[in-house]
């Protein structure tokens, strides 16, 4: 075929100067370097790699918990809190003795708090397991530096999927980010009816009650907060039982057409499935909030038969550097590490969102099936979630740093 | 590590910085040669823009659509060639089906174009009566412009011009024009011009812009090899080419940001990490962009030669995308999904369309992916996996604000689902039991590239393919430094950053050897 778009030799002439075009187009533009992208500063200010803060104040909310307030540290790169979405976490980091550890808590302030107050608050249970738990009771005073993650977590209402109409299920500690949401959705008009099923043991351990009066008044009828206690004292004059699928009907005036949240414990998690199943309620209306490692392995289904307990050796490599510590069966590979004080990337602790995705170089290990979050092809190639990992004899790790 | 430290200093043949689908493909080639590399990048994960997450019960695919010019076995590829037959990377690849329903409501157009270069023809006869003729002819010059590419690879560069110019004349006569300047030439009817200008939203300028070299390889390529995908999203081509790496003697590292190229005298010394670590190495292939190793990674300043600072100022900035994620409740079958791919737009005017990539509004135009057309078992029984793409400048973003972030990637989120919702018919909505959204500052969050951009620096004419590919001598720099991916000589699109990492692998082996 022969073919010309302007004419034979004008297209030689064309393709001829293609060269020189360019040349001149290059040597006419300015010899200064890029200014950093728009866009690349909107993600950093998002999702920035650490906050560096600061505890501005301390709060006792019941004999157990505690609220502390988090703003940035003065001086450190960290000049604002990065915005996020009511229901997300920070994971915090520590050193505790010769321990390196990190813990992922729910934003219990509103994302407005953030942006025009300058601070996070935290609301931690002392009962929880865990060191980090003690050493932050004991030692975070006002002026106390944090180390945190930004924002992270998957756990907030999502207008384009969810239900107008939201039912949240919280037992103890899992009210910190629906105290977030309902902050947020006070001034934020994305639910029409936000109804918070608080369960608790015993009426000593609610925490921000009068809030959640207060919040509740000043809805306009849009929050509705209801107690159900399991083990009520002679003053409690409320509900009582457990979130069984007949006291979330009854409370929440049923669960047609509505989107349920989840935040508490395992036991929690475990008991309510049954519940929701009963209630029919479609998968995609069930939203769970990551719940953490399990304390005790052995009782998880699927576990080898008696091989929890057992001293073993973890071998490590991250980088150009190798170091071998003692890891126990009954521990994730993460808590291992964490002993060791080496400072392993990890965010959710709970197998999801992939942080600590870490290559298994030889050594039997036990994934948790209900967090084993990792991707298909991982799977295929040997990379586990240590934080939802145990091994089951020694072990070879590469782990990423922590970045 | 606690209390350890290396004392010694490490040294490599050759330091790749980043792993995306340049970078990996590069250090897999280099290893391949028996070449001492160590391959960083900034992420925890391996692929860059090529990757997955998982969201509930669903793994999502981020960005890939098709992967070009791998092709069937019987008719491989360059990208099946490379990755199969010289790296041993074989992980059995999809092949996409064929159709892509195009829906283009303001012009009555709801057609499927299938591959292939007779059945492509002879749909768009059907449905453009009297465009059979003009459009063989264009596709029959696309073929020859292919063709030349072919020839020009295989010469490596140093083709002989007697064999262009009598062989090869109508790729040399149309490599200086736009896509519309040779194409306007063809009287191709204006309906079948849309639904063929349709397949640029898989390289983004406008048609008055797009050089046609590019395109009619592009075009050509598609129509006769298909698109192919990894079974396990792009995250398992990448792990395998990760764990090819290693296999071969190489090194990868990951959360592991390179915040100095180092130079001295004009030749790459090493790299420092963001841990400090300093690294040495006379070769660095550098998957990052121009922009960002001239502006911030080249240490000192001092280094960087006022001439690559004028080049990567002088270079437009192409697109990025804006996607949203869909892990639906119900089966593609049962939601009426019958094809892959779905282009929607209420018209195709792509100099219009690309004006409105600029707004900070929901895109005009979208390109939908049902994963399980493709891949019937992406999801669990039951469920299945609906993309919505669509194209966005950064400037879209500039100036949104931290706290309007989230709310303004939900309202263009629901304005794509509505648009697609509302033409063809198909209820998502009620099914949606994960959602996600990625935005341009998505993929600068988890990749670090300038502005959030993925299509690397727009191939007009005197910048795309043929002439980046004849100045890179002349455009070399820094001595030892190379780039790979999308911003590189390839041009952008996941096949030719792939191909960008091969080509300087094998361009810094010569150096090597030179040096020896």
């Amino acid at each position: 075929m022969k073919f010309r778009v302007k004419g034979n030799i004008r297209d030689m002439i064309a393709f001829l100067r293609l060269l020189p075009r360019r040349k001149k187009i290059l040597a006419s533009a300015p010899a200064v370097p890029a200014a950093p992208g728009r866009v690349n500063l909107l993600a950093e200010s998002l999702h920035p790699q650490v906050q560096y803060l600061r505890v501005t104040a301390v709060r006792d909310e019941t004999p157990s918990t505690r609220t502390f307030r988090l703003e940035p540290e003065p001086g450190s790169p960290t000049k604002a809190p990065a915005y996020f979405r009511a229901g997300q976490y920070l994971s915090v980091k520590a050193r505790v003795g010769d321990s390196s550890v990190s813990r992922p808590y729910s934003i219990a302030s509103s994302p407005s708090d953030a942006l025009r107050e300058n601070f996070y608050e935290i609301t931690i249970r002392r009962k929880e397991p865990g060191f980090l738990t003690t050493h932050i009771w004991e030692n975070w005073k006002q002026g106390t530096t944090v180390k945190a993650s930004g924002p992270e977590g998957f756990f907030y209402i999502d207008t384009i999927r969810d239900s107008r109409e939201i039912i949240a299920l919280a037992g103890g500690c899992g009210i910190t980010p629906f105290r977030s949401m309902m902050r947020d959705l006070l001034e934020r008009d994305f639910v029409t009816r936000f109804t918070l099923l608080y369960g608790i043991t015993s009426p000593a351990e609610i925490i921000y009650r009068d809030e959640l009066a207060r919040l509740e008044r000043d809805s306009s009828g849009r929050i509705a907060v209801r107690y159900i206690c399991s083990d009520p004292d002679a003053s409690w004059s409320g509900e009582t039982g457990f979130l069984s699928a007949a006291a979330i009907t009854r409370l929440a005036g049923g669960v047609t057409g509505k989107s349920i949240f989840v935040c508490g414990p395992p036991a929690m998690y475990r008991f309510l499935e049954g519940e929701l199943q009963g209630l029919r309620v479609p998968h995609r209306r069930i939203r769970k909030e990551a719940c953490g490692e399990s304390a005790d392995v052995a009782a998880i289904p699927g576990y080898p038969q008696g091989a929890e307990g057992k001293p073993c050796r973890l071998t490590v490599q991250m980088g150009p550097l190798r170091r071998e510590i003692p890891a126990n069966t009954g521990e994730t590979l993460l808590v291992a590490m964490e002993r060791a004080g080496i400072e392993a990337p990890s965010r959710c602790r709970s197998g999801e969102c992939g942080f600590c995705r870490s290559l298994l170089v030889r050594g039997d290990v036990f994934v948790v099936p209900d967090s084993d979050g990792r991707r298909a092809a991982d799977r295929d190639y040997g990379f586990v979630h240590p934080c939802a990992t145990y091994p089951l004899g020694d072990v070879e790790l590469r782990v990423p740093r922590e970045g | 590590m606690d209390n350890t430290t290396v004392n010694t200093k490490r040294r490599y043949d050759a330091v790749v910085v980043g792993g995306g689908n340049g970078g990996l493909a590069a250090a897999a080639q280099l290893a391949a040669k028996g070449t001492r590399v160590l391959l960083l990048e900034r992420h925890n994960l391996p692929g860059g823009f090529g990757s997955s997450f998982v969201r509930g019960r669903f793994e999502f695919e981020t960005a890939l659509h098709i992967l070009c010019d791998y092709g069937p076995a019987e008719q491989a590829g360059s990208v099946r060639n490379f990755l199969v037959d010289e790296l041993g990377v074989d992980i059995g690849m999809v092949a996409v089906p064929d159709a892509y329903r195009f829906l283009i409501t303001e012009d009555g157009i709801d057609t499927v174009m299938p591959l292939g270069v007779e059945e492509f023809i002879a749909a768009m006869e059907r449905e453009v009566p009297g465009s059979r003729g003009p459009m063989t002819r264009y596709l029959e010059l696309c073929r020859e412009v292919l063709e030349a590419l072919i020839y020009l690879g295989e010469t490596k560069g140093n083709p002989d011009k007697r064999v262009l110019r009598t062989k090869y004349a109508n790729f040399l006569k149309t490599a200086a024009y736009s896509v519309k300047e040779v194409t306007d030439r063809f009287g191709i009817p204006e309906k079948a011009l849309k639904l063929l200008y349709t397949y640029w939203l898989n390289i983004g300028p406008p048609v008055s812009r797009l050089n046609f070299t590019l395109w009619a390889g592009f075009m050509y390529k598609y129509l006769t090899m298909g698109g192919y995908i990894p079974r396990h999203r792009s995250h398992e081509l990448m792990t395998a080419l990760d764990a090819r790496i290693r296999e071969l003697g190489g090194e990868t590292e990951y959360n592991t940001r390179v915040d100095r190229i180092l130079v001295s005298g004009g030749r790459v010394t090493g790299v420092v990490t963001e841990y400090g670590e300093e690294i040495e190495t006379r070769h660095v292939i550098c998957n990052a962009s121009p922009t960002l190793a001239y502006s911030s990674l080249v240490y000192p300043k001092e280094e960087v030669p006022k001439a690559a600072l004028r080049n990567i100022n002088a270079r437009k900035y192409g697109v990025s995308v804006f996607v949203v994620y869909l892990g639906l409740d119900a089966t593609a079958d049962e939601l009426g999904l019958a094809t892959y791919g779905y282009v929607v737009s209420p018209y195709l005017d792509t100099e219009r369309l690309y004006e409105s990539f600029s707004r900070p509004e929901a895109p005009i135009i979208q390109a939908t992916v049902c994963l399980n057309r493709a891949v019937p078992d992406c999801s669990p029984p039951g469920t299945c996996i609906v993309t919505l793409t669509g194209l966005m400048r950064p400037e879209a973003w500039g100036d949104v604000k931290p706290e309007e972030y989230f709310a303004a990637k939900t309202k263009m989120a629901d304005a794509m689902i509505d648009q697609f919702e509302k033409a063809t018919r198909i209820d998502l909505r009620s099914h949606i039991e994960e959602i996600e959204v990625a935005a341009p500052g998505t993929y600068a969050r988890y990749t670090g590239t300038y502005d959030g951009i993925i299509y690397g620096y727009e191939p007009e004419s005197w910048d795309s393919i043929i002439p980046r590919i004849a100045s890179i001598q002349d455009e070399k720099y820094i001595d030892g430094l190379y780039f790979a991916g999308g911003f590189s000589f390839r041009a952008l699109g996941y096949s030719s950053a792939l191909m960008s990492g091969q080509m300087t692998a094998n361009l810094t082996l010569r150096e090597m050897e030179a040096e020896r």
